[in-house]
């Protein structure tokens, strides 16, 4: 069937699939998943195959959650099978892309890097060139783009950027691969729905994101997206337009939350009405008009770098102002992120294992204990941050008799450590370094102390190590 | 306070067991009880609080009342909990009357019904409580086959403990009886009784391990005993969570030489606890003379080592004081504790809010409620994960509000119309204002409201979108056209 397919493509369009066979490369690789229930551990080892292209300087783009957590990497040029290591240069998470490059000499030459196009017009036909389901030869498949909107990427799992729905079908194996029009590329295939959610709906990352990544990295480093750090509600409300003093123009957002610690911290206050972003009038349904199209306002920032300013129009208490915010990250946001390419960290004392909770914590251990929830959940909107800028908790017992008691506070959120705040990890590491007779370690909410007893963990802690093979005390 | 977990098995889910032993039909206990039992067939109706302005479907439940001293009938407060016509009937002749309640408590589950015609009961025989129960003791819980015969199942007392109550999670004593039951209709209340005498009333059954779990003796003679009096008060607490003090080195961190004692690490805000001066940390070594073991038991010289709530719920009475003796700081003290029920016109979020209306106000389609358990129960049995997260945090974690926090009061629902454009889909928010005063429950709501602001509602809520704004002029011409579109039988209930 897919052979099928792949005659068909090279009997129509040969003049347009040749060149980019030069610049398709299959990638395979080798990673490790982290093991968020016995942190010590290098994880479990297992394969992917993805799609990439060569675009200049002898670098190769694919998506990010191609390559992440790689221990080894191979990159194979259509045609020429022979795999080559790789290695990566940039990788940005919270946009799902990737430029990885290869070292050995020659292997870029033959090649013709792709060049990148624009937005693709609604309707206008696309091609998506990889290895859907883990074959080795090339396979194209041809769609129309469907719909251009935001979407939640789910690498990261809590960004959201511009993306193209086209309905050629993107199967495991597709994504990294480049999606072409004219001989240019408009788009990273990189995910899609299972047949059992939705029919022929696959998504691209289009140019603006791969144009904004390959900028951020030119100075040697990737900063990640910038953000306001707000939220905002439509003004749909006749009687709410009045109130806050607006003309019946349908222009204009209410702002909800400024979120601490974020660029709008301080600047915005929530109940002003954002009437423009960067001199573009902001309609009621949180749009602007960008490309002679209407985009979520986001767009505006989501081309931004860190340090950039954005300026807004807004009004407060029935008066118009002018606004200017200095861009930063998006912490505290990042909470709610998967994290790649991290070890897990912990500390392990008297059998206890503490960890801060993150997103990837939360996955492994789908703890049930309604407290951690809350604050996880509630992070940013609580301000759960200002006292607990990590989460660190209770994670595990290796049970020995020197913690036979402590069974009941599992999923337990560490408050205090003989009479100190924890406020990070690095805290609980800090108060147990310090000698002490009793280590006392105050839970969140009502409970009695956990004790330990120095001399009994002391006692304890070889054998712990050695029975639970336990490689590392700590990983702060 | 007691973290033991029950298996909850209402009794009305008896299931079907085929090809069980026939039982005896008759034998000293049916002669016996025949006089003193009666079926009672209880109509309930409860509130739908996704639409609190209306009831739900009614339904009826089926149990077997006893008869006690002063022509009463004695059954399970679930069984008549929200209804609306109570009927008794007579086992063997299927003659019918109808019975009101007399006195019902939740938090102990039971109800004491009056019949509406006193001839009805006449030539009956009240059932004496027995008293003398220990673990090991036969009895035979009753139930009515459908041509009235009274069918008998005998089981064995294998424990007695404090458990939780259905309902209000209340801990007080059980008696566990194991015994193979049959599936019958009208099983929702069905007492067990010995010699003639009342045991208990079963209220749940978990047909696997085939437990019973009935309301003891005692707490039906507490109960009996403050429903006779004119002023019932009910069961005391004293409003205190603990827990148990086996890690040796716990012990030696507070310095307790003591044998026992149990760690207090909770004291209920405004409970008799706290008003006697009970304080986070505190051992109690010893309530009312008995001396407490390092799980929270006494040695009871009926029914053994049981958790001493047994002393504080059912034993004592309201005003009653008992003294408690603490380990504090390396000193003994004697600690006089008045008991008291617990007052739940305090109550942030009520566990359960029966034989009343939801309150509710509807301003220009905006639903107001004050959070409850059995709001957040409409989700189903998954509740906890699948209901409006911050609402069930805030009921989680109720006890740590402020104190002068009072209800949570949200916004539940909007009845899309014209005055609630662009705010359609907004549903479970925090509301922390209105006009510009603090909302501490539905009725500071209701006055709010009569003074909008430049003639608007001004709402404002805990979390995003922080602020509603309604035209306070416009609700008011539009308010016949709601109460018409969503046939609201009233536009707030307080």
């Amino acid at each position: 069937m897919f052979r099928f397919l792949m005659i068909a493509a090279l009997g129509a369009g040969i003049a347009q699939a040749t060149p980019v066979a030069r610049s398709l490369v299959r990638i395979e690789a080798t990673s490790q998943e982290p093991d968020y229930k016995a942190p010590w551990n290098p994880g479990e080892v297992s394969g992917g195959v993805g799609a990439g292209f060569i675009i200049g300087g002898n670098r190769i783009m694919t998506n990010a959650h191609v390559v992440s957590n790689a221990k080894f990497l191979t990159v194979s040029k259509e045609g020429n099978p022979k795999p080559r290591p790789a290695r990566v240069l940039f990788i940005a998470h919270d946009c799902d892309l990737a430029l990885l490059t290869v070292d050995e000499s020659g292997f870029f030459k033959g090649t013709t890097p792709l060049e990148l196009g624009g937005i693709p017009a609604i309707e206008s036909v696309v091609s998506v060139y990889g290895y859907p389901i883990g074959g080795s030869r090339l396979s194209v498949t041809q769609g129309i783009v469907s719909r251009i909107d935001f979407q939640t990427y789910t690498h990261s799992g809590m960004d959201s950027h511009l993306t193209v729905q086209i309905d050629a079908a993107i199967n495991p194996g597709n994504s990294g691969g480049p999606v072409m029009q004219g001989g240019k590329v408009v788009g990273v295939a990189f995910q899609g729905y299972s047949g059992d959610v939705a029919q022929n709906v696959g998504y691209m990352i289009p140019t603006p994101v791969i144009r904004r990544f390959l900028k951020d990295v030119e100075d040697g480093h990737y900063d990640r997206y910038v953000d306001l750090a707000l939220s905002y509600q439509t003004l749909f409300n006749p009687a709410a337009r009045a109130a806050l003093g607006l003309k019946d123009d349908d222009l204009g957002v209410l702002v909800g939350s400024v979120y601490g610690g974020g660029s709008s911290d301080g600047i915005v206050r929530p109940g002003d009405v954002l009437t423009a972003i960067d001199g573009l009038p902001i309609s009621g349904d949180a749009t602007i008009p960008m490309d002679d199209d209407s985009v979520p306002l986001a767009e505006v920032v989501e081309r931004k770098f860190k340090g950039d300013e954005v300026s807004l129009d807004v009004v407060r208490d029935g008066k118009p102002a002018k606004l200017k915010i200095p861009l930063s990250d998006p912490w505290p946001f990042n909470l709610h992120s998967n994290v790649y390419d991290e070890d897990p960290r912990f500390v392990v004392f008297g059998g206890l294992i503490f960890q801060p909770v993150d997103q990837n914590f939360m996955t492994a251990h789908e703890p049930e204990d309604l407290r951690l929830r809350y604050m996880f959940d509630f992070f940013i909107e609580d301000k759960i941050y200002k006292d607990h800028p990590e989460i660190v908790v209770l994670s595990g017992i290796l049970a020995d008799p020197v913690n036979a008691y402590a069974n009941d506070f599992r999923h337990a959120i560490v408050d205090e450590i003989n009479g100190t705040k924890i406020k990070r990890l690095a805290d609980v590491a800090a108060e147990f370094a310090k000698p002490a007779d009793y280590y006392v370690i105050k839970m969140a909410g009502a409970g009695r102390p956990v004790v330990l007893e120095r001399k009994a963990v002391e006692e304890a802690r070889q054998r712990i190590l050695s029975r639970y093979a336990v490689t590392r005390e700590q990983n702060l | 306070m007691s973290a033991r977990a029950l298996v909850l098995f209402a009794a009305i889910c008896l299931p079907a067991m085929g090809g069980v032993t026939p039982q005896p039909k008759t034998d000293k206990e049916g002669a016996t009880s025949n006089s003193s039992v009666l079926r009672v067939n209880s109509t309930n109706q409860a509130y739908d609080f996704f639409r609190p302005w209306t009831k739900k479907a009614p339904f009826s439940r089926r149990g077997l009342g006893t008869l006690i001293e002063g022509g009463r009938i004695l059954v399970t407060a679930e069984l008549v909990a929200n209804n609306t016509f109570i009927e008794l009937e007579k086992a063997a002749t299927a003659e019918k009357s109808s019975a009101t309640v007399e006195r019902v408590d939740y938090e102990c589950n039971l109800a004491v019904l009056r019949p509406t015609d006193p001839a009805f009961i006449a030539g009956m025989k009240p059932m004496a409580l027995d008293d003398g129960v220990r673990i090991g003791d036969r009895a035979t819980v009753l139930q009515l086959e459908p041509n009235g015969e009274i069918a008998q199942t005998l089981g064995t007392v294998t424990s007695i403990a404090v458990g939780a109550y259905p309902l209000d999670n209340m801990g007080l004593l059980l008696f566990r009886l194991s015994a193979p039951m049959q599936q019958r209709d009208g099983s929702f209340t069905l007492p067990a009784v010995r010699d003639g005498k009342l045991l208990g009333l079963l209220m749940r059954y978990d047909a696997r391990s085939q437990t019973a779990d009935l309301i003891s003796s005692p707490v039906i003679g507490h109960f009996l005993a403050e429903a006779g009096k004119g002023n019932y008060g009910g069961f005391a607490r004293a409003g205190l969570a603990f827990s148990a003090t086996r890690d040796p080195q716990l012990r030696r961190y507070i310095g307790l030489n003591e044998p026992g004692g149990v760690y207090v690490t909770d004291v209920l805000t405004g409970g008799p606890g706290e008003k006697a001066g009970l304080l986070k940390g505190d051992v109690i070594l010893a309530v009312d003379g008995k001396a407490i073991d390092q799980d929270g038991n006494y040695e009871d010289k009926e029914f053994g080592r049981i958790a001493f709530s047994h002393i504080t719920n059912t034993l004592s009475r309201p005003g009653d004081t008992l003294v408690f003796r603490v380990f504090r700081e390396g000193k003994t003290l004697e600690i006089p504790v008045k008991m008291e029920p617990r007052d739940r016109s305090k109550i942030v979020s009520e566990s359960y809010v029966v034989d009343r209306v939801p309150r509710y106000v509807v301003l220009g389609g905006v639903v107001f409620m004050e959070l409850s358990r059995p709001y957040l129960q409409e989700w189903g049995g998954d509740w906890l994960k699948e209901a409006p997260q911050r609402l069930v945090f805030y009921d989680a974690f109720q006890n740590e509000l402020p104190q002068d926090r009072g209800k949570i009061v949200f916004i539940s629902q909007i009845l899309p119309s014209q005055d609630t454009i662009g705010y359609e889909g907004l549903d479970n928010l925090v509301v922390s204002k209105v006009n510009g005063r603090e909302i501490r429950s539905l009725d500071d709501l209701a006055e709010a409201v009569r003074h909008p602001v430049n003639g608007f509602q001004k709402i404002e809520i805990e979390e995003d979108p922080g602020v509603l704004f309604l035209d306070a002029a416009a609700i008011e011409a539009n308010r016949d056209k709601l109460v018409k579109k969503y046939a609201l039988p009233a536009l707030q209930r307080l």
